[in-house]
Formats: structure tokens, C-alpha cells, sequence
């Protein structure tokens, strides 16, 4: 303890009361933004009661369209926990310093996003009281589940990844928890301090954590690509016209790092202005992440190409419909959105003066994830919208029960968010001062 | 006590309320086995079979029902029936939702100042009798005025109108075919409706008349459409202005000119008087109208060389028929198109032979809407007294220039018998309440000669009486001596009529067909030519015209309190609920309307407001509303016939600008060229699958069904008798216009080819290698040893991933708990569950039935028989389109036809397999 407190500078400590100037007592707007938060929240779950008791005609499915804003949201939250593990893990590995600025925020997103996430499979399903027939539980019926089924594996994938996520987030904050016990006084001190699981900062405790962090990193990096696979297989394992692609994987995964990218820089530049992090988080961090955005950007671009182009060029009438109706059908005003907010406007990033412009990437943050979201719901919605039976062609208006758990999801995960903001340090300090 | 006790104690006490818990008194019913079963009664899980005879419409088909612990749960057609030969329409599978109906009325109901009052019969019978008392008093005429009654009941109530001094009208009914009738008794002395024997004829020109919908005997007519399915050298014209079912069955149909049908048939007449079998006299041949080629084909809108074919087809032909009937023999030149057609029949050498005046429709009390208006005007001058209007609905197509509601306060008390509040029960001052077909005895004589019986099946759900018995008991009540009841009556009338043999197998059988002997059939040459010297040929309707349709589903109108019958879309335009008019894509585009847009006909002081659907196939200028869904008759009727009048002119139309929601279940009246149903030109491919897994196995049976599509008319009695069978929602109009039709059954209409439509009914295919199994995360659909594509309702979680991956899009969740309101839920056929909120359901290939054939042959040590397993709709089919059976008996029909030239599997390249095999109408390289 003493051997600690004699390394700190007077730089050192400046980061450390920067960071935790945060978990100090909350403002008035602050209290009022967790309420609102709260209440979304609450919205939510008393929306999926009505669901669960009066049942899913609620929603505005239909037959032909039984998926529709739900698993976009579940695909939508999925895709935005992606960044928050290719930040820290996979920027880890390539010792890409400017994760730093970004990392802990992004893990917490990946956490609850997730956990938002994990809650759509189940809102949507038609008998939730009996969900748990989807695990592997012993019977005494000894009926397991399909393990063909990829919902099955949906549901393995996305608990691995919570897990693992939750495991890579709390190990990472550890050293910072345990400077969080020493500054802050009192009961939060003592909670803080049970928290740090007895972290001293010696050498071999640093060894250990810095052997458990690299295994960590590359353990949740092919998870990465793993569970959006995954995510992305519940729609093209299927023979639906429009899912059934082998492009979708590869397609999914660029997708969500984009999303996550997105959404990590629509929270970020709020948070920095709110808790004064300007020094920490600068201009040119902001402007490597619109980089990957950049990137991200092209490869959906590419795959929109490839999908249209080879639905085109193939001889499967029921594949081209599905192109062309998706382009011009029903949903055209969404896909032409779409195709504005994924692969036009990310292209301003090309330009220098824009990657740093910070109110232009907060909106074009917003903007892509807007975009994002069309995206999921344009391939779910309009896939199902028209396929193979012409007869049983169908198309879907949402309900204001679906839109009030939307807007409840985003209500959860903020409150997730401010909460965090709050409660724990926001920025790896162990790291910015082992930079400094 | 020591701690060991107390535990022994605990685990006691613990163990003995956990195991009390495990039985709940609440749900229990104890269930004793008889120790001697009784010969009929209520044995628990069986089911026993009720012949009898569907009085939906006039045409009395066979209608057995079947009862499951003493409640009909389900209606069948009688297999051997003279009438229906075993089908029943989408009309009769919807019958007992009249029995159940919760809307029925339930008891006598008096009018006190504009609301009605439940009273006693007592009190209905005292207050029927002093009104007529008072009416002889002062002079008045009481009248009973009917819907068509035939059999016991119209020899009954000719009695009881005597005995009681009433005067009896012709009994109403809309679809009276006066003309024919009419016209058959001017030239052969015979007013009657034929039996027309469409099977028999090798060219066959309906004009009009819509077979398939409602034309007499509907099903017959299907039955007799799939006797000519499929023979050589077959081949059916049919004319009409706008596009009916029957039309869209024709091997051609011929789009012509309203009121152009005279015109036609006189070409016609002309063209084949020389060379028939039966030449006609000269003078008759003479007084023809002198109507040539260019004339008649500028009339129809028919093309020359279009007539030209049908004339030559006609003439070829060894046994031709020409028939007309339907909406061209209601208008004004109804009497003469079946006066032409009628003279056609006897010079074609048809009269006699494919159309039989030995068992006739009968129709003989009918009336027309002549004798409405008589009626009218007796109560307009106040001669009226008591008036009686039992099971018609005169209010409802009394034309509305006759104000025909008005005109009833003419009569000093109106008495309305029916079992459902119509526009004519609501203006009446006592409504008495009939029972249902099913709760009473009666018989029917739908065609002479042939005797159906109306048997109860349950006790009367209601306060309820059936007609006869209103009758004896008014009599009885009125101081005659009449014996017994009417069951009573009924039975010492069939004891007169029939010996103990003949009786008894009418009872047990539902119907006995008496010997009938031929009446003389002998042309009245002068009566004809008199008739065509005094006839002008009055020119066709202009466009734009409204055509006034029957519909297949409500028939006349009566059907309409049946909501099964809304659920099932209308066949052509895949409409279920609310009303609509069809009218052209030429005219939708002239108006530019677009679907569901409304749109205000007026005729006149008519009017009214529909939206539109487009219908491919009709004729620009032509629009078409079905007369059931119009609020009242907008036309009047023909002053010579008294039939309603089916095709108005001087329609103006206006679009109002407004839409409404319209529930078109078909999300495309196209196939868009993907071979639903193939073209037959196409080259049958081949496709190989290969898999990672075991192969299935089906070591006892493996099920499989076999739809002809030659057969399939379209009519959706297979989709009715699903649900009825398989306790399938009926959801309503609200999740109808958002995509949530529950239906298991449906039939796709595809206008693909020009001017037509053909038809397929999609059904789960229960595929050999299922999209929807391996998609399941919890096992709820599988694959069972006998080939069925299974769905395990309790295992079902509702992730709907199966029904995305069906391509056939047969799987149906449910959105909601469906509620059966009391009492329709006693229609729930108790060997299959109702599905609650959450669950996945689709076909079964009535797996229910599959059990109970299993068990049976089980119980007999005998394999299960082809054709012993009949689903619901197979079993309903009028035509016989749909056989099931085992494939794995090489020697069942379905495994021969599986095998046949023509089958083939929707979209097969997918490699779904399934095991429902279509066969096409032609096969590949003919026509």
C-alpha cells in the first residue's frame, strides 16, 4: 500500500481525480436522465407482460412476417456489443494504443447491450414461460434440444459471449477498482474495495493479471466473429429467398463492428464533454476509430454489391425477386435510407477534416446506427415479406407495442450506461498512466 | 422428540401434502363404463353418425353429422345420396354454426314499442290467435308466406292454411327460376325446373346459369363436372357477362354482352334447327328472329369466329346440351333466353335425355317476385290481417323502389318465423324462433321422387319449435282435434307412404328415392311459334352495368350469419370479410382506382358505396357485386317472369376519394412464373438431394395425398370442412386485414393464363425432408414413422422459425387464446385440442382420423384398408380432387397416382419432398 502511494506522480494523480471526479454525487439532470432511463425501462417490461398474457397478436406479425422489429432489435443490440469486444481485445493485441480512451466504455457497452439483447429472444417467443426448453436441461422426458437448430446455438453463442464479456470487463477494471477504494472514502471505499478482490499492484499480482488479460483478449477475439456468425446463421441457414446466402456471416460480423464502431463514438463524445475527459480521449483517437468506421463501411458496402449482383447474375427467380423487391418493393423508402446512412455518408470519412470534426461524427454515429438497424429490419422484414408462395405474400406494420419496447430497450441500456458512468471509473487509469 | 423424529416427522407431513397437492377436485370428472353398452346413446369417445339432409339451401344434399357424447360436432355428406353423392359445399360444412350460432334466437319475442320482449309461446300462440280472430272479424285475409317448402311440411301447411283460413302465397324464394320454369311450360307443358344431367353431354353450353355456385343443385353439378373431367373429347363453353366460379371452370368462357343472350340462342337456333335430331316445324323455324352471324356476334361482343366454334361444336357433338339459367334468364329477356334454349334442347335431341323432366327440381310452390308485389299491394290497401313470413327474407330482396318494409305495417300483426334477426324478422311484431334442422324431425322432396329425411341429432339448444309443430299447435289451440305432435303427424304421413322395409332404411339412411313415372314430354309447336312471332329481341345492355352475382359463400343472403363462411375467402378474389365489387383493370385504371379505393354506384335513386377490387378477366365496363353483400335489391323484377333482375344498366360510377381497409388474403393474383401450378409445356426436371443423415425410415405406413387439379373447381368446401374438423379459429375481419388467417386449407387462385384463373389448394405438404424440423430448437415439429410432418403443440415454445422456413407457408400461429363463444364451443371436435396463445399450428393430415382408422383395423387384426383413412377435406371434396392413402401400399389409389404421368410436387427443385402430389391438368405435349 505504502509502496504504491509513493509512485504517484503528481501526472498520475491528476489522471486518477479526473476519472474518479465522476463517481462523485450526481447532478439534478444527471438524476433526471436515469429516471427517464428508468421509466423507459419499466415500459418496456410492462409492454412484454402484455404480450406474454394477451399474446403476440399484439405485435403488428402477421403470417408471412414473424420476425420483425424484435429480432432486429436483438440483432441490432447483438451487433452493437461487437465493437466493444474488437476494441479491447483485438486492438489489444495489435497494441493499438488509442483503445485506451475507448476500451472500458465499450466493454460496458458490450456487456449491456447484450444484456438488452438476450432479452428479445424471449420477449418474442410465443410461450416464454416455457423458454426454458431451448437448454440442454436434464428431462424426464429426455428430449434435449435440436441441436440442428441454430436458435439453439443462438442461444450458446450469445451466453458465451455475455459471459466472456462480463469475465474480459470486470478482470481489465480490477486495478482501477482498487484505486477507486483507496480515493474514495466510506462504505464506497469498503464496496470498492471488496470489488478489487484484494489487488495490491505487486509485481506478481501485475504478472498474473497481465498473463490473465492477453488470455482473455485472445480468447474473446474469435468470438468476435464467432457469434455473429452464429447470429447471422439463424437467418441464413434457412431457405429463405434473401437469407439464405453463405456471404451472410463474414457480412454480419463487418456489419456489427460497424454498428458497435458507431455507437461507441455517438457515447463517447457526450461522455468526454460531461466528465471533461478531453485530455484523455483526444481528437486523435476519434479520428482512428472513424478509420475502422471507414473501413467497416466498405466492406458492407462490398456485400451489398455481392448480394444484389449475384442475386442478379444467378438463375434462382425467387432470389432476384427478392433483390428486386427489396430495392423496389414495400420497403424501398427503408432500403434507400440504408443504403444512404451505411454506405454514402461514411464516406465523408474519407476526408481528413471530417474524421475530426466531432459534432459531424456524432451525428454520422447516430446516423449508421440508424442505418444499421434499417438494415437488419430490411433484410428480416422483406425477406419474409415475399417468398417463395406468392399467395402468402404479406406485408408488415409495426405496433406501437413493438415501438414502445424499442424505445424501452434503448431506455435499459442507457440506464445501464449512466449508471456505469457513475459508478465506475470510465477510463482504464492503470493504462493511460502506463502510456503516460 | 429427538432431532431424528422430527425430521422423520417433517418428511412425513411434507410428503403427504406434496402428494394431496398432485390431484385437483376442480378439474376432475369421474368417468363409469356402462357395465351393458346401450344400443344408441352416449358412449364417451365415440362417435356415432346421424344421417339427415342440409336445408342451408333449397338442394338438399345428404348431410350426416357426426356425434361426439351427444353433440354434432361435425357435418359430412351422405356417401351414396341421389343428390349430393356424398360432397358437401362450403355452405353445408358451415351449417352448424347455425345450430351453434350464439346470435340464434332463443325464444318467442314480442314487439313493445320498438324493442322486443321475451314472451311465452303460450302468450304467442294466445296473441297469434286473437289477431286472426279479429282479422276474420273485420274482414281481413291473413296470409303465410313462405320459403320454399317441400316434402310433409308443404303438404302440412296447405292443411293448417285451410283449417286456420289463411290464405298460403307461393312460397319465396330470389333464385326462383321462373323463366325456366315459364318457358318449360309453354312449350312442354311441364313448369318445372329439369334435372339437368350435364354429366352425359359431350358438348356442353351453359349460358349463364352458375353450376358450381348456386344453381339448383350446386353439388350435384360438381359431382357431375368430375364424371365429365377427364373423358375425351369433352368440352364445355360457358357464356356470361361477368367472371363467376362456374365461368372460370368452363373449358372456355365466353365474356357476352348482357341482355345479348336472346340473340345468341336464336343464332343458335337458327344455325342448328336444320341439322338436329329433332327437326322443328317450319312455321316455328320461320317466326324465329332473323338474327345473323355479324348480328349475333355484334350483340354478344363475341367474335364470329368464336360463335362459328361453338355452333360447329354444338352440331358435332352426339350429345350436345345447351342450358341456360342463373343471371341470363333474370332480365329482361329472361323467358325468351330459356324459351330459345328450351326449343335448342328439343331440336338438339337434349329434352328427354340430358334433360330429365322425370325427376324435376321441385320447385313447384315456388313463386317469384310477382307474388311479392301482390302482396305488396294487398297491404297497401289494407286487406291484409294476420301476416306469417316463415324462413324468407322478403324485406331483404323485395326491390327498394317497393319499400317493401314499409308497406308490411299494412297488416295487423306481422309474424316472422326464422332462427336468426334478419331485415324481415326485425319489422315483425312476434318473432318466433324455429329449431334448427338438427334439433327437430322433418323430411325434404328437394327433386321428385327423392325423399330426404330431417332427423334430430340434439335436443333443441333453445326455447325453440319447429314449423310443424307451430302449426298443429296454432290448430289445436284454434279448436281442431289434432292428433300428437308434429313428429307424430310425421311418422303416420312416412307409415302411409312407406312399408316397415322402406322406413326403416329411410331412417337409417336419410333418404329413400320413390319410383317416379315419366310425364309425356311433347313439344307445343304452336304455343312456341306463337311465343317467337310475338318476341323482340330488345337490344344488350350498355356499359357501364352492375351484374348482380349469387355468391357460393351466403347464397342468397341466408348464409350470412354463418362467420365460418367469412373467414373462408371468397374463390375468385380472395376476399373473407365485408363487402366489395369487382370491377374491370380497364375501368380501374380509366377511374384511376386502385384496390380497396371506395367507389359509389348509383342506378337511379340507388346507391351505394363499396371499395373496389380488381378482378382480371372481367370485361371493362362490367361491374359486378355479389347480391348478398348489397344492403338491399337495387333492380326491380321482370314483368314477365318475376325474377329479380341480375344486370341493372345506367350505372354511373364515382370515386369518393375514401379507402378502406379490404382483407384480399392473396398477396399476388399471379405466380409469377414460379410453377405452382406448371406449365405443362415445361420439362418435368429431375432433382437429386443429398444428405448428411440417415434417410427416414417408414416401416408401417407412409401417408401421402394426391390433389387433381383437373378436379378442383375452386369452391373451398375442403377449407370449410377443415375447420370444423380441426377446431381451427375463426379470427375475425380485425387479424384478417393484418395477414392472421388461421386457415390450414386454402385455395390459391393464379391468373395466369389469359382471360382465366386456375386454381390449387395449398395445404402443409408434410415434406420427407421438412424445412421447418431441423429449424425447431425444441423438437415441436417432427418427423414421425409414418410420414407425417408432426407438431407437438405442448412442446411448442412459438419462435414461428418454421413457419419462415416452410416455402409453402402453411403454418399458422396463433396470435392469441382464440375464444369459441358459448355455445359454438360444443361445435369443438373433442379428438384433437384447441391450441392456445403462443403455439405453431398447421395441417395434420387429420392425424385424429389416421388413430381411429389404426385402432379399428387394430381391433378387427387386419391392416388398415385403402381408403379407410378419408380426411376432412378429401371427404368433403364435391368432385373427389383430394385422395389420401398409404404409399407404402403399391396398390392404393394415391400410390397409383403418385406414379401417374401428371403428378408432380410444388417446388420440387427445393428438395423439400413433399408428400402431397398435384397432378396437372394436362399433361406435358397435350394442348
Amino acid at each position: 500500500m505504502r509502496g504504491e502511494e509513493q509512485n504517484i506522480t503528481t501526472a498520475t494523480g491528476r489522471v486518477e481525480k479526473d476519472v474518479l471526479a465522476a463517481l462523485g454525487r450526481p447532478g439534478l439532470r444527471y438524476l433526471a436522465g436515469v429516471g427517464l432511463c428508468a421509466l423507459l425501462a419499466l415500459m418496456l417490461f410492462i409492454l412484454w407482460g402484455g404480450l406474454a398474457l394477451r399474446g403476440l397478436g399484439l405485435s403488428g406479425k402477421n403470417h408471412p412476417v414473424g420476425w420483425a422489429m424484435l429480432i432486429t432489435n436483438f440483432v441490432f443490440w447483438v451487433g452493437i456489443a461487437h465493437s466493444g469486444t474488437l476494441i479491447s481485445a483485438v486492438l489489444y493485441l495489435f497494441r493499438a494504443r488509442f483503445r485506451t480512451s475507448f476500451n472500458r466504455s465499450a466493454e460496458a457497452m458490450t456487456v449491456f447491450a447484450l444484456l438488452v439483447a438476450s432479452l428479445f429472444p424471449l420477449i418474442h417467443l410465443g410461450r416464454v414461460w416455457v423458454f426454458y426448453y431451448l437448454l440442454p436441461y436434464p428431462s424426464e422426458r429426455l428430449i434435449w434440444p435440436n441441436f440442428r437448430s441454430p436458435l439453439v446455438w443462438d442461444v450458446f453463442a450469445v451466453t458465451t459471449y455475455l459471459i466472456v464479456s462480463l469475465v474480459f470487463f470486470y478482470v481489465g477494471m480490477i486495478p482501477d477498482l482498487a484505486i477507486a477504494r483507496r480515493r474514495l472514502p466510506g462504505l464506497r471505499g469498503r464496496t470498492y474495495g471488496l470489488l478489487s478482490l484484494g489487488w495490491q499492484g505487486t509485481v506478481l499480482q501485475w504478472r498474473h493479471y497481465g498473463r490473465l488479460y492477453l488470455f482473455l483478449a485472445a480468447f474473446a477475439t474469435p468470438l468476435v466473429a464467432s457469434v455473429h456468425s452464429i447470429v447471422s446463421w439463424d437467418f441464413a441457414v434457412s431457405i429463405v429467398p434473401g437469407w439464405h446466402t453463405t456471404i451472410f456471416a463474414p457480412y454480419f460480423v463487418a456489419g456489427a463492428i460497424f454498428s458497435g464502431t458507431a455507437m461507441v463514438i455517438t457515447l463517447t463524445i457526450p461522455m468526454r464533454r460531461w466528465l471533461r475527459l478531453e485530455p484523455y480521449i483526444t481528437v486523435d483517437h476519434f479520428e482512428a476509430i472513424a478509420k475502422i468506421l471507414l473501413f467497416t463501411s466498405l466492406i458492407i458496402t462490398y456485400t451489398y454489391l455481392v448480394e444484389h449482383g449475384l442475386s442478379l447474375y444467378g438463375n434462382s427467380p425467387f432470389e432476384r425477386d427478392q433483390y428486386l423487391y427489396r430495392a423496389l418493393g414495400d420497403y424501398r423508402v427503408l432500403f434507400a435510407i440504408m443504403i444512404v446512412c451505411n454506405s454514402l455518408l461514411p464516406l465523408t470519412m474519407f476526408v481528413r477534416r471530417l474524421r475530426r470534426n466531432l459534432a459531424w461524427l456524432f451525428i454520422l454515429g447516430i446516423l449508421v446506427n440508424i442505418g444499421m438497424w434499417l438494415e437488419r429490419f430490411v433484410i428480416i422484414v422483406a425477406s419474409l415479406s415475399h417468398d417463395y408462395d406468392p399467395y402468402a405474400w404479406g406485408t408488415y406494420n409495426f405496433s406501437l407495442v413493438e415501438f414502445g419496447i424499442t424505445v424501452g430497450s434503448f431506455g435499459l441500456f442507457f440506464l445501464f450506461f449512466l449508471l456505469f458512468v457513475r459508478l465506475l471509473p470510465v477510463l482504464s487509469m492503470t493504462e493511460i498512466k502506463e502510456h503516460q | 422428540m429427538d432431532r431424528r423424529t422430527f425430521l422423520h416427522m417433517l418428511g412425513l407431513v411434507t410428503g403427504t401434502a406434496a402428494l394431496s397437492a398432485c390431484s385437483s377436485e376442480k378439474e376432475q370428472n369421474r368417468l363409469i363404463s356402462y357395465l351393458v353398452p346401450p344400443e344408441e346413446g352416449v358412449i364417451p369417445g365415440e362417435a356415432l353418425w346421424h344421417p339427415g339432409t342440409c336445408t342451408e339451401c333449397p338442394a338438399g344434399c345428404g348431410m350426416q353429422v357426426r356425434l361426439r357424447d351427444r353433440w354434432p360436432v361435425k357435418a359430412e355428406g351422405v356417401p351414396d345420396h341421389p343428390v349430393s353423392a356424398g360432397g358437401l359445399c362450403v355452405r353445408g360444412q358451415a351449417s352448424l354454426w347455425r345450430l351453434y350460432h350464439p346470435q340464434r334466437l332463443k325464444g318467442p319475442l314480442l314487439r313493445e314499442g320498438g324493442e322486443f320482449r321475451a314472451i311465452s309461446w303460450d302468450e304467442a300462440y294466445a296473441r297469434i290467435l286473437a289477431a286472426l280472430d279479429e282479422a276474420r272479424g273485420t274482414g281481413r285475409r291473413s296470409i303465410y308466406l313462405a320459403g320454399r317448402t317441400t316434402g310433409s311440411l308443404a303438404a302440412l301447411l296447405g292443411e293448417s292454411c285451410a283449417a286456420l283460413e289463411l290464405e298460403r302465397l307461393p312460397e319465396f324464394e330470389l333464385f326462383c327460376h321462373a323463366a325456366l320454369r315459364q318457358a318449360n311450360a309453354l312449350l312442354f307443358g311441364q313448369g318445372e325446373v329439369p334435372h339437368y344431367r350435364t354429366d352425359q353431354a359431350d358438348a356442353l353450353f351453359t349460358l349463364g346459369a352458375d353450376l358450381l355456385e348456386t344453381f339448383v343443385t350446386p353439388v350435384d353439378f360438381a359431382r357431375q363436372f368430375a364424371n365429365r373431367a377427364g373423358r375425351p373429347g369433352r368440352r364445355w363453353w360457358h357464356a356470361e357477362p361477368h367472371f363467376s366460379l362456374t365461368g372460370a371452370n368452363a373449358d372456355l368462357r365466353l365474356p357476352l354482352r348482357p341482355g345479348s343472350e336472346p340473340h345468341l340462342l336464336a343464332w343458335l337456333l337458327r344455325r342448328l334447327a336444320d341439322g338436329g335430331r329433332r327437326s322443328l316445324p317450319a312455321a316455328t323455324v320461320a317466326a324465329l328472329p332473323d338474327v345473323t352471324l355479324s348480328a349475333a356476334a355484334s350483340a354478344t361482343g363475341l367474335s364470329p369466329g368464336e360463335l362459328e366454334e361453338l355452333a360447329a361444336g354444338l352440331s358435332r357433338a352426339q350429345e350436345p346440351l345447351v342450358l341456360t339459367g342463373g343471371g341470363a334468364t333474370g332480365g329482361e329477356g329472361g323467358l325468351a333466353a330459356a324459351m330459345l334454349a328450351g326449343l335448342l334442347q328439343w331440336t338438339l335431341g337434349a329434352t328427354g335425355k340430358s334433360v330429365d323432366f322425370t325427376r324435376t327440381e321441385n320447385y313447384a310452390g315456388v313463386g317469384s317476385l310477382l307474388d311479392l308485389e301482390r302482396l305488396a299491394g294487398q297491404l297497401e290497401r289494407g286487406e291484409a290481417g294476420v301476416l306469417f313470413v316463415a324462413r324468407a327474407n322478403p324485406v331483404f330482396h323485395a326491390p327498394v323502389a317497393w319499400n317493401f318494409a314499409g308497406r308490411l305495417r299494412g297488416a295487423t300483426l306481422r309474424v316472422g318465423l326464422g332462427d336468426f334477426f334478419d331485415e324481415t324478422l326485425r319489422e315483425m311484431d312476434l318473432v318466433l324462433p324455429l329449431s334448427h334442422s338438427l334439433e327437430s324431425w322433418g323430411d325434404v322432396e328437394p327433386r321428385r321422387g327423392v325423399r330426404g329425411l330431417i332427423r334430430p341429432a340434439v335436443l333443441p339448444l333453445h326455447d325453440t319449435r319447429s314449423e310443424g309443430d307451430i302449426l298443429l299447435e296454432l290448430r289445436r289451440r284454434s279448436g281442431a282435434a289434432v292428433p300428437g305432435n308434429y313428429q307424430e303427424h310425421l311418422f303416420g304421413e312416412w307409415r302411409r307412404r312407406y312399408d316397415t322395409h322402406t322406413l326403416r332404411s329411410f331412417v337409417d339412411r336419410g333418404f329413400v328415392e320413390e319410383p317416379v313415372t315419366a310425364p309425356p314430354v311433347v313439344l307445343n309447336a304452336r304455343g312456341a311459334t306463337a311465343f317467337l312471332r310475338g318476341l323482340r329481341l330488345s337490344p344488350p345492355s350498355e356499359p357501364p352495368m352492375l351484374v348482380v352475382a349469387p355468391s357460393i359463400r351466403r347464397f342468397d343472403g341466408r348464409s350470412r350469419p354463418l362467420q365460418l363462411l367469412e373467414d373462408i375467402p371468397d374463390p375468385l378474389t380472395t376476399v373473407s370479410y365485408g363487402a366489395w365489387v369487382s370491377i374491370s383493370a380497364t375501368d380501374a385504371a380509366l377511374l384511376r382506382l386502385a384496390e380497396s379505393d371506395e367507389l359509389r354506384l348509383s342506378i337511379g335513386h340507388w346507391s351505394a358505396v363499396l371499395p373496389v377490387k380488381v378482378q382480371p378477366g372481367l370485361p371493362a365496363g362490367v361491374c359486378v357485386v355479389q347480391r348478398d353483400l348489397l344492403e338491399a335489391n337495387p333492380g326491380g323484377a321482370d314483368p314477365r317472369t318475376g325474377e329479380a333482375l341480375c344486370h341493372l344498366d345506367g350505372l354511373r360510377l364515382e370515386k369518393t376519394g375514401k379507402r378502406v381497409d379490404l382483407p384480399v388474403l392473396a398477396g399476388s393474383s399471379s405466380q409469377h412464373g414460379r410453377g405452382i401450378i406448371p406449365d405443362p409445356a415445361h420439362r418435368k426436371e429431375e432433382y437429386k438431394r443429398a444428405s448428411l443423415y440417415p434417410e427416414h425410415t417408414h416401416p408401417e405406413h407412409r401417408w401421402a395425398m394426391a390433389i387433381d387439379l383437373a378436379l378442383c373447381i375452386g369452391c373451398g368446401a375442403c377449407a370449410a370442412a377443415c375447420y370444423v374438423e380441426n377446431n381451427v379459429p375463426v379470427t375475425g375481419a380485425k387479424d384478417h386485414l393484418r395477414g392472421r388467417e388461421m386457415s390450414w386449407l386454402r385455395i390459391e387462385p393464379f391468373y395466369d393464363v389469359p382471360g382465366g384463373v386456375e386454381f390449387i389448394p395449398m395445404l402443409c405438404q408434410h415434406c420427407h425432408y421438412a424445412p421447418c424440423e431441423p429449424v425447431c430448437p425444441v423438437y415441436a415439429a417432427y418427423h414421425n414413422p409414418e410420414g407425417l410432418n408432426v407438431q407437438v403443440y405442448n412442446r411448442c415454445i412459438g419462435t414461428r422459425y418454421c413457419s419462415h422456413n416452410c416455402p409453402y407457408k402453411v403454418r399458422r400461429f396463433n396470435w392469441w387464446s382464440h375464444r369459441w363463444e358459448k355455445p359454438l364451443d360444443r361445435m369443438r371436435n373433442p379428438d384433437l385440442s384447441t391450441r392456445t396463445r403462443g403455439m405453431m399450428e398447421k395441417c395434420t393430415f387429420c392425424i385424429q382420423r389416421i388413430r381411429a382408422a389404426k385402432d379399428k383395423a387394430k381391433d378387427h387384426g387386419r391392416p388398415v384398408r385403402d381408403g379407410e383413412v378419408v380426411t376432412a377435406c378429401a371427404q368433403s371434396c364435391p368432385t373427389g380432387a383430394i385422395i389420401f392413402g398409404d404409399l407404402n401400399d403399391s396398390s392404393s389409389r394415391v400410390a397409383r397416382l403418385v406414379r401417374s404421368e401428371r403428378a408432380y410436387q410444388v417446388f420440387a427443385q427445393l428438395g423439400t419432398e413433399p408428400s402431397v402430389w398435384y397432378l396437372m391438368k394436362k399433361v406435358r405435349g397435350e394442348g
